[in-house]
């Protein structure tokens, strides 16, 4: 390795086009990265930047579509639907199985927030309006229950009730001719 | 006979040792020799299972109320925390009956990840997590008990996600640390609240100085901590998740050791919680909520392991009623009793699903009651200690807690939902048994059916014992802390039997023939409701990391890329200079009419200057 970017070096200084320091640098980091032609620009203005830019991306003209020109800086980034990794087909032979992507494809500028560890926004059974309504009505009505539970408890009494009117002797049949027992079950 | 203290120290610190070596040796550089599990990890956690029993007799002979250890560790001018242990009823009992699951949980381990190629990874991470939990369970000092769960959360996490090219293992890892999280915020607030206030973490220094204070915002955190830990509603989804973790890991962590830290949080907190009443109300009412809901939840949902973290859900909620009678001494009763037959049925779910080849949904199992009969008799042991089945484990904890119950006073609701729950619970085990064991074969004609390994067979065993007989052992030879209640009317004193008995006989009503009844399902609403847990998951999980992620990247972007690094930096020195810039520059255009204008303001200036 050294051997041949010595000998490179030396190529270079003989050409007599300054240090040729440059001729150092191994051959493989220039193919790394992408040019300067593949990073963002700023918003397409004509149809040929449309197109251009659309090319850029790898995607079809119609199905690209900017984020508008509002000064926050998305430039020509296209606007990709929101949804979620989730949603894509789970059985199709992915180039990167776990994020469902294959090489190339435009990311969505949010693409962290939609894989599959995050937010999923995959179709519910039900809709959410109905989801809203049934769970939160499940807790109000518990938190209802509660409530009233709290003001009715359940306990066990420590001593039989005590009535009015010698324990509502004659309201049970009691002989009124007759001087009833005096009951006490307790006193306060 | 003279009991000395320092002997439950060093029988600790003997266990720690016996725990730490095996994973001290894997930090050496190059692989560790095979079959080091069977060699280094089975044999400390066996030995460790035996020292911890030293302590316990000592303790229970002597009669001894408690025994602390503590050592200085870091001071301040004002604050100090220490080292110290706490050894204990709570901490002598469950340190051995966690080591004697651990002991029969690694041996089963051993048989069902032999075909893992980072096995030995795994059980040093189960060492780890083990040793978390005994700091947690022997701490005197809510700084390192707060070691102990942090410890505990991050081994569950490594553990869930064990499978880690799953996306959806990640995503429940991913869960259970976010809702522990959730839920160490309020430990945290009431770690800062005593040491604003009581300017101490020792817990004996906490009960004794906490006089005066109104307790209720610190005993809420605990709560929030717990609900958090123990999947309590609201905080409850990570639990079901955590299934996507090995058989092994769902047995240890999330049924017998750590969903239970946070109820022992509870349970060592308890003097602070029981002068707070508020506080009891909140751990009523969410157990008993918790306990009915996630029993819902269970009738309906087919995967078998599911089912079980959904009846360990309940359980838990169950113990929070416990802590919310303020009954501290019969909830650590129930965590004991409940450690051994849940982490049975765990293990015989694991025996199941790999016998019929990954399978793990119900209405694909049937009639292994034949080619398993251990698994079969096992599991069927385990469902009837859980619905209270007298004489064994979960009898002797669930019967006093209802009879507490029923004999308390306390919110109506809240004891009509426990009864509900404790009759679903019924129901759904007798479904377990039903789908699982009885009736016809519904898996595959082909499957790898079998249980002739020791290594399957010895710890279900072991477990079995535990669940027949921990009941018995541990109540004859612990004295309660609370005097019970004595009398009380026949119909509450079988309110529990007459209950699961009930929920037995609903279940059998329920599988009957389908000629009886018309409908496979009563309520498809319901149904609907509880397969989808109340569509809790489906909104938290959606609408919570969507706006939290769309505001942070919105807070990202306006906030600090568009204001502060534009409109308030650059921009801000474009914005001020250019009216000064232009004024400047317009005044000194050259124009001898603006010359003479400024000299005639200037000769003005100093005029009044000199008059005034």
């Amino acid at each position: 390795m050294a051997g041949v970017g010595f000998r490179r070096w030396a190529q270079a200084l003989s050409r007599g086009k300054g240090s040729g320091l440059s001729a150092l640098l191994p051959g493989y980091r220039a193919a790394s990265g992408g040019s300067k032609a593949d990073l963002p620009s700023s918003y397409p203005l004509t149809p040929e930047a449309k197109a251009a830019a659309a090319k850029k991306y790898n995607m079809r003209v119609d199905d690209y579509k900017p984020y508008p020109d509002q000064g926050e800086g998305y430039g020509d980034y296209p606007k990709l639907p929101d949804t979620s990794q989730q949603e894509r087909d789970p059985w199709y032979q992915w180039d990167h199985p776990d994020l469902r992507r294959n090489w190339g494809e435009p990311m969505h500028w949010n693409f962290d927030i939609f894989t599959r560890n995050r937010v999923d926004t995959s179709p519910t059974v039900v809709s959410w309006s109905t989801m809203c309504k049934q769970l939160f009505g499940f807790i109000g009505f518990m938190l209802f229950m509660f409530y009233l539970g709290e003001k009715y408890p359940a306990y066990q009494p420590v001593a039989p009730k005590q009535y009015p009117y010698n324990n509502l002797y004659l309201e049970k049949g009691g002989d009124p001719e007759k001087q009833p027992e005096e009951v006490v079950n307790y006193k306060i | 006979m003279w009991f000395p203290a320092s002997v439950l120290t060093s029988t600790l610190i003997i266990i720690f040792f016996l725990l730490g070596y095996p994973v001290v040796t894997t930090l050496v550089s190059g692989p560790v020799k095979p079959g080091w599990a069977k060699t280094h990890v089975k044999p400390a956690v066996k030995t460790a299972f035996f020292v911890s029993l030293i302590p316990l007799f000592l303790f229970v002979n002597e009669g001894v109320e408690v025994v602390i250890a503590s050592w200085n560790w870091m001071n301040t001018m004002t604050f100090d925390v220490g080292i110290s242990l706490k050894f204990d009823h709570y901490s002598l009992i469950f340190t051995p009956v966690a080591l004697y699951v651990s002991w029969a949980i690694m041996e089963f381990a051993m048989w069902y990840m032999q075909d893992d190629p980072h096995m030995d990874q795994f059980f040093k991470y189960l060492l780890i997590f083990l040793i978390a939990m005994i700091v947690l369970v022997t701490a005197n000092n809510l700084f390192q008990l707060f070691i102990g769960w942090e410890g505990v959360g991050i081994m569950s996490f490594l553990l869930i996600g064990w499978w880690s090219s799953r996306a959806d293992a990640n995503t429940a890892a991913l869960q259970a640390v976010v809702y522990n999280r959730v839920g160490d915020i309020g430990l945290i607030f009431a770690l800062a609240w005593m040491v604003t206030n009581l300017n101490s973490w020792e817990m004996q220094q906490v009960f004794v100085t906490v006089e005066g204070f109104n307790v209720t915002p610190p005993a809420l955190g605990l709560v929030l901590a717990a609900a958090g830990k123990s999947a309590q509603f609201g905080l409850h989804p990570w639990l079901p998740s955590a299934m996507e973790g090995p058989t092994p890991v769902s047995a240890l962590l999330h049924s017998s050791t750590m969903v239970v830290a946070g109820i022992f949080l509870l349970i060592r907190m308890s003097p602070l919680l029981e002068k707070s009443p508020t506080a009891l109300t909140v751990c009523l009412c969410l157990g008993a909520l918790t306990a009915l809901f996630t029993a819902c939840c269970a009738l309906t949902h087919n995967d078998l392991k599911k089912v079980i973290a959904f009846s360990t859900s309940s359980q838990l909620g169950l113990m929070m009623v416990t802590i919310g009678l303020n009954q501290p001494q019969l909830a650590f009763l129930h965590i004991c009793m409940h450690a051994f037959f849940k982490a049975m049925l765990f293990l015989c779910s694991g025996s199941i699903i790999h016998s019929l080849g990954g399978e793990q949904d119900i209405r694909k199992m049937g009639a292994i009651q034949r080619q398993t009969p251990w698994t079969s008799s096992c599991f069927t042991i385990g469902s009837l200690a859980l619905t209270g089945m007298p004489f064994l484990a979960g009898f002797f904890s669930k019967d006093a807690i209802i009879e507490a119950m029923t004999t308390s006073h306390l919110n109506a609701w809240a004891l009509i939902l426990t009864l509900i729950a404790t009759a679903f619970t019924a129901v759904y085990s007798l479904r377990l048994i039903y789908f699982v064991v009885m009736v016809n074969p519904r898996s595959m004609a082909i499957s790898p059916i079998g249980e002739g390994d020791p290594q399957l067979i010895n710890p279900l065993k072991r477990l079995a014992w535990g669940s027949i007989l921990a009941g018995l052992c541990i109540t004859l030879n612990v004295l309660p802390f609370k005097t019970p209640v004595m009398s009380m009317p026949p119909v509450l004193k079988l309110i529990a039997v007459i209950v699961t008995v009930l929920g037995f006989l609903t279940a059998l009503w329920l599988i009957a023939p389908l000629g009886a009844r018309t409908q496979t399902t009563l309520s498809p609403n319901m149904h609907r409701f509880t397969s989808m847990l109340g569509f809790y998951p489906a909104l938290v999980h959606r609408a919570t990391p969507k706006l939290s992620l769309v505001w942070g990247q919105t807070a990202a972007d306006q906030m600090i890329d568009q204001n502060w690094l534009e409109q308030v930096g650059p921009k801000a020195t474009v914005t001020l200079n250019k009216p000064l810039i232009t004024t400047t520059s317009n005044i000194q255009q050259g124009i001898t009419k603006t010359h003479l204008t400024l000299f005639l303001l200037a000769l003005i200036l100093v005029v009044s200057m000199i008059i005034f």
